[in-house]
């Protein structure tokens, strides 16, 4: 045997000791509590009834019950609504300050730090700044808006006005996202492009629609699908500012699910709208894998 | 009034344009930083008397040790996550595994599953273990993304190291790993600090799992200030004062390391 063929093979066994501890370790949390996680929403387990949780007679009754005896759909009906209120507005936010910050100099870059902050702040923090806001009491937007003499209601405790409000945080916390990465695409488009569109005589308008938005349209669909699945777990927001309210207003799909699973004990049933959750998040991410990004260059 | 067509005038332009924006886009933060300063009576407007009384009030609850719980647990966690994920990233980036498809697909959909369907099979089993309100089964939870997140970021890091080098240490008579230690390692320390430093904020960042998982012992300091809100009949300026603790390391590790974030928060979104 020759000693390459021996030093190969060295190799692949170190490679296989570098990757083994890390994979047993995700399998352990993650595969693991996933079959965990599908197996309860097999059965009516609660822990007021010892017992339930090994309970299989009715394996798809938590999963009959949620599509036609529940209020889930609903649920699903507001989360689509959050979801595309939010993705929608972040998407429109973060293209435009891509495009305005697409300018080479110090103070640009100060600025892009800038502009990272609601993005980074604990999701617990962004959902406080925007408790003070809207609880009239204390905003400076009530405050500003009394000295002109107008007292509107609290938008929070508004049926209407709840979801909207909750996007429109959601949207201040994630524009960043969409903004970096559309920069980051805008970045790597080669200058000869830009100059040759210019000396053709486009006007700025016909610049992006043309030039700009082909290029980054890759980057853009990929920051849209990203935001799109974590619209989806948005927490701190709801639990604080509405805790699903009023009424439902406000009990997206998550929510629901919390509340269903930690409120009323209904652990089997909540598992049943997370497993259909991580099944609607998977086949998000394969679209994503699909497109091609997030593998390596070579694989 | 910038001339029109000239590009140092645009460029001015934008750069008022988005010095404005920021200032409106950051005022909601700005305000909740003034009114952790502010007296109790003075909270909603009015003459700014500026005080400490928050903070010091802070100092007496039981604030601290949740502030701590927080350190302990999003440390602990960071550092078993680079122990385990740095030599697995490594060996996907080099090794010729037939798997590595699947395995970014799994570390991707890590990546994306939704926190409540971790929830509920944690909490029976940590009933079960005993591992309810502490920091240690914090540690686990939090390892369920920083894993995923080191083996997703540091593969592309190792991934534009060329090959020679270590290939040099391996004629050299270095093994896999020695090469890896003497050669790559000392290569990535900017990889290595961006990286630790995403899953330290996600840990810290987290509400979620410590909201369901913990009770008082464990608690940490995002639940902490929920707890004012519920319990304390409204303290607001304690709450801004909590909230400016909460936000401060993510802030500093942020404005400090801005270059090396950029790459980890788009990884996998954009192609290099």
């Amino acid at each position: 045997m020759s000693a390459g063929a021996g030093w190969a093979r060295a190799q692949r066994r170190a490679f296989l000791l570098g990757l083994a501890p890390a994979l047993i370790v995700l399998a352990a949390v993650t595969v693991g509590p996933a079959a965990y996680l599908v197996a309860t929403s097999l059965t009516p387990l609660t822990p007021v009834r010892p017992g339930s949780g090994l309970d299989f007679s009715h394996p798809l009754g938590n999963y009959i019950q949620a599509l036609f005896q529940s209020s889930f759909p609903h649920s699903v009906l507001l989360q689509a609504e959050l979801s595309l209120l939010t993705v929608g507005m972040q998407t429109l936010a973060g293209v435009g300050l891509a495009l305005l910050l697409d300018v080479e100099s110090r103070w640009m870059e100060v600025l892009r730090t800038g502009f990272l902050v609601p993005m980074v702040l604990p999701p617990i923090v962004v959902a406080i700044i925007w408790k003070v806001l809207t609880t009239p009491d204390v905003s400076p937007a009530y405050s500003l808006l009394a000295w002109f003499g107008l007292r509107p209601g609290s938008l929070v405790t508004n049926p209407v006005t709840a979801l909207p409000l909750i996007a429109f945080a959601d949207t201040w916390e994630w524009f960043p996202f969409t903004m970096l990465m559309v920069l980051a695409a805008l970045q790597m488009q080669p200058r000869e492009q830009l100059e040759a569109a210019r000396i053709d005589g486009a006007n700025s308008r016909q610049m992006f629609w043309h030039v700009r938005l082909p290029f980054i349209r890759p980057a853009l669909t990929v920051a849209v699908l990203f935001r799109l699945i974590d619209s989806i777990k948005a927490f701190p927001l709801i639990y604080v500012l509405t805790d699903g309210g009023p009424g439902r207003a406000t009990e997206v799909t998550n929510y629901y699910a919390f509340v269903q699973t930690f409120n009323f004990a209904y652990w089997g049933y909540g598992s049943a709208i997370a497993t259909m959750m991580v099944a609607g998040v998977f086949v998000l991410s394969l679209a994503i894998g699909r497109l091609g990004f997030g593998r390596d260059e070579d694989a | 009034m910038p001339r029109r067509g000239s590009r140092a005038g645009r460029r001015h332009g934008a750069e008022w344009a988005a010095t404005a924006l920021l200032l409106v886009v950051l005022a909601p933060a700005l305000w909740l930083l003034q009114m952790s300063f502010r007296t109790e009576a003075s909270i909603n407007g009015g003459v700014f008397v500026a005080t400490l009384a928050n903070y010091t009030s802070l100092a007496g609850s039981g604030f601290p040790a949740s502030f701590a719980n927080s350190v302990v647990a999003s440390t602990t966690a960071t550092a078993l996550a680079l122990l385990l994920g740095v030599p697995a990233a490594y060996a996907l980036s080099r090794g010729g595994m037939r798997r590595r498809g699947t395995i970014a697909m799994w570390v991707l959909v890590t990546r994306m599953a939704p926190p409540i369907a971790f929830t509920v099979p944690f909490f029976l089993a940590f009933s079960w273990l005993g591992l309810i309100d502490t920091v240690s089964g914090l540690v686990v939870v939090y390892l369920t993304f920083d894993l995923a997140m080191v083996i997703w970021t540091m593969r592309s890091f190792f991934a534009a190291i060329p090959h020679s080098l270590e290939e040099a240490a391996w004629i050299d008579g270095a093994g896999v790993w020695g090469a890896f230690l003497r050669v790559v390692l000392p290569l990535s320390v900017p990889g290595l600090a961006a990286t630790g430093i995403l899953c330290f904020i996600m840990s810290w960042n987290d509400f979620f799992f410590a909201l369901i998982l913990t009770r008082t012992n464990a608690m940490t300091a995002p639940v902490a200030i929920v707890n004012f809100m519920q319990y304390a009949g409204w303290e607001w300026g304690k709450i801004a004062a909590a909230g400016v603790l909460v936000l401060l390391p993510v802030l500093a590790f942020t404005l400090l390391t801005r270059r090396y974030l950029v790459r980890g928060l788009t990884a996998g979104g954009v192609k290099e």
